[in-house]
C-alpha cells in the first residue's frame, strides 16, 4: 500500500515539475546537418504508413528491405497507422514535439494543412526531391504549398465509372455512358430492362466532385479567394445528383456505411454502375458477379458534364516531419521510396498508380492490367484546392448531401447553407 | 443499511401462482434475448466467410469457417497487442482499486476539511469531456517522456476510472457498520490498520466491481491509446485491431472476429468477478 | 502587550493547524494521491482551458519551434467572444435541446428498465444466476464494439433487423438514415449498453433493504404497490441518487455511441453537444480556444445540473 502511495506521489510531483516548466511548446530539435555523402548517412527513420495493413503494407516493407540493403547504416522503423487515425495522431504528436515519426505517408489533402502549421520540412534542394520533372503535374502540385515543396507524391488515384458489362449489355449498351445525360438514360434503361438498379451513389462529399467539376464548379476558387460551392455551376452539378435520386436512376442511397452499401450492391450485381477509385479493384473482383468473370468488370472515365469530365485527384505524398532528428536519412528514404523503380514495383504488385511518368512504362508496372485500365480515368483528374482549410470543407457538404439524399432539402438551399458554413471556415473569402 | 437482508421477495415464493411464474420467466427470457442477441449475431457473423458477409444474406449460419480468426491471429501482431492490453488493464485495475478504496474509505468515514471539495472534484472530473482533454494530457506526458510508454496510458485511465470507483466504494463503505472501525481502534489499530485489516476484506464485492470497471475501461479504450502509443509494438488490442478499418473499406469479417476476440477476455473477467460479486453480496447480507 | 496579542494570534492558527493536521492527517493522506494526480491531469488542463477559452488560440497561431520552422505566437485575448459565439450560434439551442432529450430519455429508460429487471431478479427462482449473467453481458462488451455491432444490425440493406422485419411482412426501416429513426437507434443502443450497470447497482440496493420492513408492511395489509412505493423506492434512494446523477453525466457526454453509430448524422440530426464540440475543435485546423470554451460550457451545464440535483436531495435529508 505504502509503496503505491509514494510512487503515485512521485509521479504527481514529477508532473507538477513539468507543468511548471513548459506548456508543450515542444523541443526545438537539432539544426539540419550539412548534407553528408549518402553512404555515410546513418540513423533510424520512423515511417508511419497509412496504407492497408493487411494487403498493401507487406509490399512497402519489402521495398524497405531494399532500402536498408542500399544504405546499411540507416534503419527503418516501420509503423502501420490506421488511415482513419493518422491525421489526428500525427497532429497531436507533431505539435508536442514528441512521438511524431520522421516520415509520414500523407493524404494529398493534408499536405497544405500540415505545412501551414509548420509541421513539415521543406524539401526543395534536398535529396528527397529527385528528378522532379518526371512527376505527373497534377499529383506533384499536391505537395507544394506557398511555393515550396513539402510532399513527394507516392501514389495517385482518382474516381472512375465502374460498370457491370453484362447488365449494360442486357439494357442494350456496349459502351459505358460518356456524359451525365447518358448516365441517367443508361441507368434508367438498366432499371427497366434488367430489374437491377442503375447507379449506386456513395453519399460523401468527395464523390459529389465529378458532378460539380463536370459543370465547371468547385468548392472554392483559390486564386480569387471566392467560395464557389453555391455558384450556378456547382448548383447545376449537384442538381444532376438530385435528379438521379428523384428519377430513380440511382437506387436510394444509404447514408450510414454508404460506401460499403453501395459497393455491396455493385458487387452483388444489384446495380450496374458505381463511382469509385482504383483502390476498390480487388474488392470488386472478389464480388459475386466478377469473381468468376473478371472481364465483366469495366472501368471508364467519369461521364462528362456540360463543361468537361473531371474527377478529384486523390493519392498520397511522402512528407518529412520538421522536428525529425534524422533529416538526412529521411530525405534519402523518401528519395528511394518515391523513385521510379520503387513505384513500378508497387504498381506491379498492388496496382497502385505511379506518380512518375517513366514508372508507367516499366515492365514491372505494365504487367498489372490495372495500370492501363486506370490510365484513361486518370486523365480526367482535377487538382483540388490545396489550402490549409481543405480538410474542413468536406463535413458541411456531407451533412448537406445527407439531407439532400434523405429528401429533407433541395439543392439550392442546401448549397447556400454549405456556403455559409464555408464562410465560417475561410475567414475573409467572398461568396 | 446496517442489516441488509436476503432477497426481499424470498418469503413470498410459495405463494407465486404458476401463471405469474411463467410470466416472470417469459419476461426474463425476452429480456435475455434482447441482451444477448447482438453479441450472438456478432459471433455468428465472425464465422462467415467474407464473401457471405459482404452480401445481403442474413442466414445465421452460412459456410461456417474460422478463416477470419486465423487471419486475425496469424497475420497481425495480435498476441503482442493482447499482452500489452492485459498489462495496461491489469495495472490500471490494481492501482485503480487501491486508490479508489483509500479515497472512498476516507470520504465515507471522515468529515475532514476539504471533504466536500474532494467529492465535487470526483464529480467534476467525470464531467469534463475526454475528447477535449487529449491534447493537453498528451503534452503533459510528452514532458514526462512517457509517450509510447504504458505508464502514460495507466495514468490517463486512472483519471477516468478512479473518480467513479471512489464514489462507488464510498457508497459501499457506507454500508459497512462503523462498529467494526470502532472495534479495530479499541484493539489498538491505526486508522490505516483498521482499513487494511478489517474493512478491506469485508469490502470484496465492492472491490470486485471497482476492479472490473477499471479493467473494462482500460481494456476497451481507444482514444488515449491511439494518441499515446506511437509504435505498433506498443499498440493495445483495441488500437491494433482498428487497422481493419481501412481508408476505403471495412473488413467486416476481420472486424467481427477481432471484436469477438476483444470481448472474450472482458467477458471472462466479468464471469470471474460476477460469481465473486454474487456470493460476496449474499454472504455479506446474511452475515450482517 | 500588543506584542503579546500578536503572538497569541499568530500562535493560535498554527496550533489550530497542528490540531487539524493531527486530527485529519490520515484522511488527507488517504485522499492525497487521487487529489494530486487529478489536480495535475485534469485541474491543470482545466485552468489552462479557462485561459485559452478567453483567447483566439488555434493550432496555427500558438507559438512553437519545430525543427527549422519557427511559428510566432500571435494569439490574443478576446474576452468572452468564444462564449458569446457559442451561445448565439444557430446550432447551439438545437444541439442543447436534443442533448437534453437524449439524456433524459436514456436515463429514464436505464433506470426504469434496470429497476424492473432488478425487481424480477431479486426473487428466488430457478436459473436466476444464468439470467443475471445473460442480462449483464452487454456491460462486458467494450462500447466501441457495441456501437459497431449495432451499426451492422441496423444497416438498412443487409442488417438483420430489417431482414427480420421484411420476413415478418413489414417494410424495412431506415434505422440510421432517417433523422427520427436514427435518434431512436442511438437511444436504443445506449439503453442496451447502460441497462446492465443500472440493474446491478439497483439489485445491490434492493438486497440492502431489510426484509423485516416488507414483512411488517405485509402484516399491516399493505398492497404490493404500497410496499413498492413506501419501502422499495425510499430504500433504494442511497443507490439510486448516485447512479442517476452519474448516469446523467455519462449520458450527457456519451461520445462513442453517437460518434461510432451515426457520426452525428444523418445531416447532423443525432449530434449531441460533445460530439459537436469535438467536430468544431478538431475538424481541420484545431481550434484550441473554441474547444476549451465548449468544454467549459458543457462543464458549466453539468455543474448546474449537479448542484440543483444535490440541493434537491439535501432537502430530502441526504448527506453532503
Amino acid at each position: 500500500m505504502r509503496r503505491v502511495l509514494t510512487s503515485a506521489a512521485v509521479a504527481a510531483a514529477l508532473a507538477l515539475a513539468v507543468t511548471a516548466c513548459g506548456d508543450g511548446s515542444g523541443d526545438t530539435g537539432t539544426a539540419p546537418a550539412k548534407s553528408a555523402a549518402p553512404a555515410e548517412v546513418s540513423g533510424t527513420v520512423t515511417w508511419w504508413d497509412t496504407s492497408d495493413a493487411t494487403t498493401e503494407g507487406p509490399v512497402f516493407q519489402e521495398i524497405i528491405k531494399d532500402f536498408e540493403a542500399r544504405y546499411p547504416k540507416i534503419k527503418v522503423n516501420y509503423v502501420n497507422v490506421p488511415f482513419a487515425n493518422a491525421r489526428d495522431k500525427f497532429k497531436t504528436a507533431a505539435q508536442s514535439g514528441a512521438g511524431a515519426p520522421d516520415v509520414l505517408r500523407t493524404d494529398v489533402g493534408w499536405v497544405a494543412e500540415f505545412a501551414s502549421l509548420g509541421y513539415l520540412a521543406p524539401l526543395d534542394g534536398t535529396p528527397a526531391v529527385d528528378k522532379p520533372e518526371e512527376f505527373l503535374p497534377v499529383p506533384a502540385a499536391s505537395g507544394k504549398f506557398n511555393g515550396k515543396t513539402y510532399g513527394v507524391p507516392q501514389v495517385t488515384d482518382t474516381l472512375g465509372l465502374l460498370y457491370n458489362k453484362e447488365l449494360l449489355k442486357k439494357a442494350g449498351y456496349d459502351q459505358p455512358p460518356a456524359t451525365m445525360a447518358d448516365l441517367k438514360k443508361v441507368a434508367l434503361d438498366v432499371k427497366s430492362k434488367t430489374g437491377a438498379g442503375g447507379l449506386a451513389l456513395n453519399v460523401d462529399a468527395y464523390f459529389l466532385l465529378p458532378f460539380i467539376y463536370g459543370e465547371g464548379g468547385d468548392f472554392v476558387d483559390v486564386q480569387n479567394k471566392k467560395i464557389t460551392i453555391s455558384s450556378p455551376q456547382s448548383v447545376a452539378g449537384v442538381k444532376i445528383v438530385e435528379d438521379l435520386i428523384t428519377s430513380g436512376a440511382a437506387v436510394k442511397p444509404a447514408l450510414q456505411d454508404s460506401y460499403t452499401n453501395a459497393e455491396t450492391a455493385f458487387k452483388d450485381g444489384k446495380v450496374a454502375m458505381i463511382f469509385n477509385g482504383p483502390w476498390s479493384n480487388a474488392d470488386n473482383l472478389g464480388g459475386k458477379v466478377f469473381k468468376d468473370n473478371p472481364d465483366n468488370f469495366g472501368v471508364a472515365p467519369v461521364p462528362a458534364g456540360s463543361v468537361k469530365a473531371g474527377s478529384p485527384l486523390g493519392g498520397h505524398d511522402y512528407t518529412v516531419y520538421a522536428g525529425s532528428k534524422n533529416l538526412d536519412a529521411s530525405y534519402l528514404f523518401v528519395q528511394f521510396m518515391a523513385s521510379a523503380e520503387s513505384q513500378a514495383k508497387v504498381a506491379g504488385k498492388l496496382g497502385l498508380l505511379p506518380t512518375r511518368q517513366p514508372a508507367y512504362s516499366a515492365p514491372e508496372a505494365t504487367a498489372n492490367p490495372k495500370i492501363a485500365q486506370w490510365q484513361k480515368p486518370m486523365e480526367t483528374a482535377v487538382e483540388r484546392p490545396w489550402i490549409p482549410e481543405a480538410a474542413s470543407l468536406f463535413q458541411p457538404l456531407v451533412e448537406g448531401y445527407q439531407k439532400l439524399a434523405g429528401g429533407q432539402t433541395t439543392t439550392e438551399p442546401m448549397l447556400t447553407d454549405v456556403a455559409t458554413a464555408y464562410q465560417g471556415i475561410l475567414k475573409g473569402w467572398s461568396l | 443499511m446496517v442489516s441488509p437482508a436476503a432477497p426481499a421477495g424470498a418469503w413470498s415464493r410459495d405463494r407465486r401462482s404458476p401463471g405469474r411464474s411463467i410470466a416472470l420467466h417469459l419476461t426474463l427470457i425476452a429480456a435475455s434475448i434482447v441482451s444477448v442477441f447482438p453479441v450472438a449475431w456478432l459471433v455468428l457473423t465472425s464465422l462467415k466467410p467474407r464473401t457471405v458477409i459482404e452480401t445481403a444474406s442474413v442466414a445465421p449460419i452460412d459456410h461456417p469457417t474460422l478463416a477470419n480468426y486465423t487471419q486475425v491471429l496469424g497475420e497481425t501482431r495480435f498476441l503482442t497487442w493482447a499482452a500489452n492490453a492485459v498489462i495496461v488493464s491489469l495495472i490500471t485495475a490494481v492501482l485503480g482499486v487501491l486508490l479508489s478504496a483509500t479515497t472512498g474509505y476516507a470520504v465515507s468515514r471522515f468529515r475532514f476539511p476539504g471533504f466536500r471539495s474532494v467529492m465535487w472534484m470526483l464529480l467534476i472530473t467525470q464531467m469534463f469531456p475526454v475528447a477535449i482533454l487529449i491534447v493537453p494530457i498528451y503534452n503533459l506526458m510528452a514532458g514526462l517522456g512517457l509517450i509510447n510508454q504504458f505508464p502514460s496510458l495507466v495514468i490517463a485511465y486512472l483519471t477516468s476510472t478512479v473518480p467513479f470507483c471512489a464514489w462507488m466504494m464510498k457508497g459501499y463503505f457506507d454500508t459497512v457498520p462503523v462498529t467494526i472501525d470502532e472495534a479495530g481502534r479499541v484493539d489498538g489499530l491505526t486508522p490505516f490498520g483498521t482499513f487494511w485489516r478489517l474493512i478491506l476484506p469485508l469490502a470484496k464485492p465492492g472491490l470486485a466491481v471497482a476492479a472490473f470497471y477499471s479493467f473494462i475501461t482500460a481494456w476497451a479504450e481507444v482514444a488515449y491509446a491511439t494518441a499515446f502509443m506511437t509504435g505498433d509494438d506498443k499498440y493495445t488490442l483495441a488500437v491494433g485491431l482498428s487497422q481493419f478499418v481501412g481508408q476505403h473499406k471495412a473488413e467486416w469479417g476481420l472486424l467481427t472476429a477481432s471484436s469477438v476476440l476483444i470481448a472474450i477476455p472482458a467477458a471472462v473477467v466479468f464471469l470471474l468477478v460476477q460469481r465473486h460479486l454474487v456470493t460476496g453480496l449474499t454472504a455479506g447480507a446474511t452475515k450482517a | 502587550m500588543t506584542a503579546d496579542v500578536v503572538a497569541t494570534r499568530r500562535a493560535a492558527p498554527r496550533s489550530g493547524a497542528r490540531r487539524l493536521l493531527s486530527r485529519h492527517w490520515y484522511a488527507w493522506a488517504m485522499t492525497a494521491p487521487v487529489v494530486i494526480v487529478t489536480l495535475v491531469l485534469v485541474g491543470y488542463p482545466l485552468v489552462r482551458g479557462v485561459y485559452l477559452s478567453l483567447t483566439d488560440a488555434t493550432e496555427g497561431n500558438m507559438g512553437r519551434t519545430i525543427g527549422m520552422n519557427v511559428i510566432p505566437s500571435t494569439y490574443e485575448f478576446v474576452g468572452l467572444k468564444n462564449y458569446t459565439d457559442i451561445l448565439t450560434s444557430a446550432e447551439f439551442l438545437g444541439r442543447l435541446t436534443w442533448t437534453v432529450v437524449w439524456t433524459v430519455v436514456c436515463v429514464a429508460l436505464h433506470v426504469s428498465i434496470g429497476l424492473g429487471l432488478a425487481l424480477l431478479l431479486n426473487r428466488p427462482m430457478r436459473l436466476r444466476s444464468l439470467y443475471r449473467i445473460l442480462l449483464v453481458l452487454p456491460w462486458a462488451v467494450p462500447a466501441f464494439v457495441s456501437a459497431f455491432i449495432w451499426r451492422y444490425l441496423l444497416n438498412g440493406e443487409f442488417g438483420v433487423v430489417n431482414a427480420m422485419l421484411r420476413a415478418a411482412g413489414f417494410a424495412g426501416v431506415s434505422w440510421l438514415d432517417d433523422p427520427f429513426w436514427a435518434k431512436v437507434s442511438v437511444i436504443a443502443c445506449n439503453v442496451w449498453l447502460g441497462v446492465p450497470f443500472m440493474m446491478l447497482a439497483l439489485l445491490g440496493g434492493l438486497q440492502a433493504i431489510p426484509r423485516e420492513l416488507y414483512e411488517a408492511a405485509e402484516v399491516d395489509g399493505a398492497t404490493p404497490w404500497q410496499r413498492f412505493r413506501h419501502i422499495t423506492l425510499p430504500g433504494l434512494r442511497p443507490v439510486s441518487s448516485t447512479v442517476v446523477l452519474l448516469g446523467t453525466i455519462w449520458t450527457f457526454n456519451q461520445f462513442p455511441v453517437i460518434f461510432l453509430l451515426t457520426r452525428g448524422g444523418p445531416g447532423g440530426a443525432t449530434e449531441i453537444l460533445v460530439t459537436y464540440a469535438y467536430r468544431q475543435a478538431f475538424e481541420g485546423i484545431r481550434n484550441y480556444s473554441g474547444s476549451a470554451a465548449w468544454g467549459m460550457v458543457i462543464l458549466a451545464l453539468l455543474v448546474v445540473m449537479a448542484t440543483v440535483y444535490r440541493r434537491a436531495l439535501r432537502q430530502q435529508g441526504e448527506a453532503w
